[in-house]
């Protein structure tokens, strides 16, 4: 969050993707989506090509939907990994 | 941070978290019109890069947008790398947003991304070099907007 921080300061708008959003909201994230993935999956299932876009596509849209700075949208997608 | 001692050795039985001052950056383009850059805290980086120190690193790694999946690894000390060790997009959707850009969505995908090692290292230096640099870098290739995972 430290370096999204930085962009943000740089005026470059920014989104993370969380798996863990109680970590982003301490640490100052301005924009964040939270899909239901683990953490090294953010972005959605391996290969799965459909999941992945979705996960992109509303996080981009929510770049521009975020109203004002720390909130967290999450996102309904769900990738439970196989451990 | 703000120096909130006011008694030495006192501390308070009621964890209070501080959380730093918003930052915020305006939307000025819609999606379609804008460049866009990928920030991974994952540890992404090409092959032929160094590896990170995975005790800690506060270093970054660029990343040619038009770099092919398989000339990517991780390393990273901090997760569980099975996922992303199959398909990189998990944590580096670069394909996803290669995709993005034929097909309109977003205008283009910036020249160059940036993979560090998060969840630890120098805070210190992530602070006064890593982010700033990063953000340098960001600003010079005329990025609108960055993606970032991992957190």
């Amino acid at each position: 969050m430290i370096v999204q921080r930085a962009i943000e300061s740089a005026g470059i708008p920014t989104i993370i993707i969380a798996a863990l959003p109680p970590v982003v909201r301490q640490s100052g994230s301005p924009r964040a989506v939270a899909p239901i993935v683990p953490m090294g999956a953010n972005a959605g299932e391996p290969n799965n090509i459909e999941m992945q876009t979705g996960i992109i596509k509303d996080t981009l849209e929510q770049l521009i939907q975020i109203p004002s700075a720390g909130k967290i949208v999450s996102l309904n997608y769900e990738y439970n990994a196989e451990v | 941070m703000t120096k909130m001692t006011v008694v030495n050795g006192l501390q308070s039985e009621i964890y209070v978290p501080i959380t730093p001052k918003p930052v915020w950056a305006q939307v000025e383009k819609e999606l379609k019109e804008m460049r866009v850059a990928l920030a991974t805290a994952a540890g992404v980086h090409l092959k032929t890069d160094k590896r990170f120190n995975l005790a800690g690193d506060f270093t970054f790694r660029k990343i040619p947008g038009d770099t092919p999946t398989n000339e990517l690894m991780v390393s990273h000390g901090g997760y569980d790398q099975a996922d992303v060790n199959k398909d990189i997009n998990c944590m580096f959707p670069i394909d996803r947003l290669r995709e993005l850009a034929e097909s309109g969505f977003i205008k283009e995908v910036a020249p160059t991304h940036i993979g560090f090692m998060g969840g630890g290292g120098d805070q210190k230096k992530f602070n006064e070099y890593t982010g700033p640099e990063v953000a340098k870098i960001l600003k010079e290739e005329q990025v609108d907007a960055v993606l970032l995972t991992a957190g």
